[in-house]
């Protein structure tokens, strides 16, 4: 309780600062940074198991056929509106035989299929078009949700990009495809509290099956062999990231700033109250 | 509450998520003793690859061509075979036609000179057995619990018959995990494309076909390096039961099983107080299904009551349908103990008559267990406010507040003056 205190101390000092506009350094660095480091990855995977995994900001490239299923992963975390797009260059027209609908989904770490709230994820392009363009926007991602909500949670997202209605001729021709994972921050309004216990990333530990005449006490602890791939990192250096190295989406919001206005206005006019009700006396003390 | 220890403390949220992930990784340990994976290219030789129609040269140069630039760039890290199919029987009869495939180059680490000696001897001679020719590939990788891929490279159908290529592919890829069939058709027309996509689709590869020497040249090349990249994790084969009472009890991590259509399959997890179950099931759709499918994954107590459930559906091309789901107990005393989850998975995939349904469409179900509760706190982050209608009620409370405690100073005063 008295580090609350402290915090909103120290948050109340800080308050009139940052309404000056210094609050948008520190949002900038709560946010998504864009890692140019690293060079993007040329592949694709073709299931959940192999995905490659992106950085946000990444733009990862893959020669393959008509027909696969390209995947790609890449971290999201709380209080990102997570975008993912994809430009897939088709073959040349005159080896092509007619329309192609090409498709992206987007889903979540527990594989579960997410809608996107905004942008086109189907589109189907004609005989003469040379590229296609998808582009998917997540609802904002929550830090908690229940269990039995389909909500969007801070951890992994797998993309997967593949044409879905297509001239039987046209399968097996070479495309190009073009995927980049971008997040934004969604700002104070949707700014929410909870913790998830731990980010929904992907098992990357191949199971055991265990003894079932075993106790059920000693068998869990065996079990509880983490799927967190924080603390396997080192044997798992594929695994996903957070995006700026870090899960939780940080203290700050722009909530801060309304509060302690609020806070500010509501001594301001409690002031200016009090001064109302004095001046008729000190007018009449004046008088007398 | 643990968010603001955290950053009274000054704690990075990082090292908080690691302490929350740090305990006991005893089972992790083991998975390190990962073997080289292992490729074989299995190349049809049968005489239709004289034809001359890609780039002005034949198929089999074309092939040849590929091959030399193949075994140059081969990653070290791959144990890399060579088949043939329809290399040495030149005449016409079927029977003996049919069994022609044999080894070029035992599957290993290359000698690439020793490699191209034996891929320049070749000629386009006979038939093409693609079914027995995968067989054999089938074989020539056995053992060990790497990661298997196959690329077949042919420009003909199999015309052997009765045994369909396409059947032994997917008994194939059901018999051990993780064997990939990636086909590459040369010029191909309507039924040899129809039969090798067939052939991808069924192991979970991939079909390309190939018109330009170039294209041949870095596809095979790009499976060749996909094999070498994916060191994913190879999941361990489980077999779920029909009834929760005797399914496996398996533990974190990832299975694979097969499920035929409309078959539900049963497995068994522990869970114990302040655990979170994860778990996610994809179900592949592994040869042609009817256009509108689904998956349904249901977590349920030993006596058959619903915890959650997770599922999709959809309809069209696809490669595999996935839902998951999580649940924690809701700890109800102070003694932490372990409950068993029943997990069921069934499907409503369901396919034309011609189709087999032997063996089941291929399941992978990932296990997790997170060791730390949830934590469920205010809507809002940290219960702060936001808003105009904040800032009008907070200011209205303050005029309110200063007007009267103004009165109330006032009576007081004049209460003082009377007296």
């Amino acid at each position: 309780m008295r580090t609350t205190t402290r915090l909103a101390a120290a948050a109340l000092a800080a308050g009139t600062a940052l309404l000056a506009g210094g609050w948008t350094a520190v949002a900038d660095t709560a946010g998504p940074s864009p890692s140019a480091d690293g060079s993007a990855p040329t592949e694709a995977g073709t299931t959940f198991r192999t995905a490659t995994v992106l950085k946000q900001g990444q733009t990862g490239t893959a020669d393959a056929s008509t027909g696969d299923y390209l995947y790609w992963v890449f971290p999201a975390t709380a209080g990102q509106n997570a975008t993912a797009t994809a430009t897939v260059t088709l073959p040349a027209p005159s080896t092509r035989h007619g329309t192609v609908t090409w498709q992206l989904d987007v889903y979540d770490g527990l594989r579960r299929h997410q809608a996107c709230a905004s942008g086109r994820p189907s589109r189907t392009a004609s005989v003469q078009d040379t590229t296609v363009s998808l582009r998917c926007t997540l609802r904002t991602i929550r830090p908690w949700a229940e269990p039995w909500s389909n909500d969007p949670l801070p951890g992994a997202y797998y993309v997967r990009l593949t044409v879905v209605d297509l001239p039987s001729q046209d399968l097996g021709l070479p495309v190009k495809a073009e995927v980049e994972a971008t997040a934004k921050d969604a700002g104070g309004s949707k700014a929410a509290d909870g913790e998830l216990a731990a980010p929904l990333t992907p098992v990357n530990q191949a199971g055991a099956t265990l003894d079932p005449s075993a106790d059920p006490s000693a068998s869990a602890t065996d079990s509880a062999a983490s799927s967190n791939a924080s603390s396997n990192a080192s044997s798992q250096p594929e695994a996903v990231q957070a995006p700026g190295g870090d899960w939780s989406p940080g203290w700050w919001s722009d909530r801060w700033v309304w509060t302690v206005a609020g806070g500010v206005l509501g001594a301001l006019m409690g002031v200016g109250g009090y001064t109302l009700t004095r001046h008729p006396r000190r007018r009449q003390a004046g008088q007398v | 509450m643990i968010i603001r220890k955290r950053l009274a403390a000054g704690a990075c949220a990082l090292a908080a998520t690691l302490a929350v992930g740090l305990f006991p990784v005893s089972a992790a340990a083991d998975e390190s003793a990962q073997e080289t994976p292992k490729v074989e290219l299995v190349l049809d030789v049968s005489g239709s690859m004289g034809t001359r129609d890609i780039d002005g040269q034949s198929r089999m140069s074309a092939a040849k061509q590929a091959f030399n630039d193949v075994l140059d760039a081969v990653p070290a890290d791959v144990q890399l075979g060579i088949r043939t199919l329809g290399a040495n029987y030149p005449g016409n009869n079927r029977v003996t036609g049919c069994k022609d495939t044999a080894q070029l180059y035992p599957v290993g680490h290359v000698d690439r000179t020793e490699a191209k000696t034996a891929v320049a001897t070749l000629m386009p001679t006979g038939w093409t057995p693609i079914g027995p020719a995968l067989l054999a590939a089938g074989k020539d990788l056995q053992g060990g619990n790497a990661t298997r891929r196959i690329v077949l490279i042919t420009d003909g159908e199999d015309t052997c018959g009765p045994l369909d290529p396409c059947v032994v592919a997917r008994q194939l890829a059901a018999e051990g995990t993780n064997l990939t069939v990636d086909t590459l058709g040369l010029v191909p027309n309507d039924k040899i494309r129809t039969q090798l996509s067939c052939i991808a689709d069924a192991t979970g590869g991939t079909y390309t076909s190939v018109t330009h020497a170039n294209e041949l040249t870095s596809r095979v090349k790009q499976l060749v390096d996909r094999a070498a990249d994916t060191q994913v994790v190879t999941p361990t084969a489980t077999e779920g039961a029909a009834k929760c009472s005797t399914a496996p009890l398996l533990g974190a991590g990832l299975y694979t099983d097969r499920e035929e259509f409309s078959e539900h399959r049963w497995y068994r997890v522990n869970v114990s107080d302040g655990q979170e179950l994860r778990a996610s099931v994809s179900v592949g759709a592994d040869r042609a299904v009817n256009n509108d499918y689904g998956v349904l994954l249901q977590a349920l107590t030993t006596n058959g009551r619903e915890l959650v459930r997770g599922s999709d559906a959809g309809s069209g091309r696809t490669d595999a349908i996935s839902a998951g789901l999580r649940y924690a107990w809701a700890p109800n005393s102070d003694t932490p103990v372990s409950r068993t989850v029943c997990l069921e998975v069934s499907n409503s995939f369901s396919a034309p008559a011609s189709v087999k349904t032997t063996p089941g469409l291929p399941v992978e179900l990932g296990i997790g267990l997170v060791s730390s509760p949830d934590n469920p706190s205010d809507v809002a982050a940290f219960g702060l406010g936001r808003g105009w209608v904040l800032l009008v009620v907070l200011a209205l409370t303050g005029l309110l507040a200063g007007l009267l405690w103004g009165w109330l100073a006032r009576w007081r005063v004049a209460i003082r003056r009377i007296n």
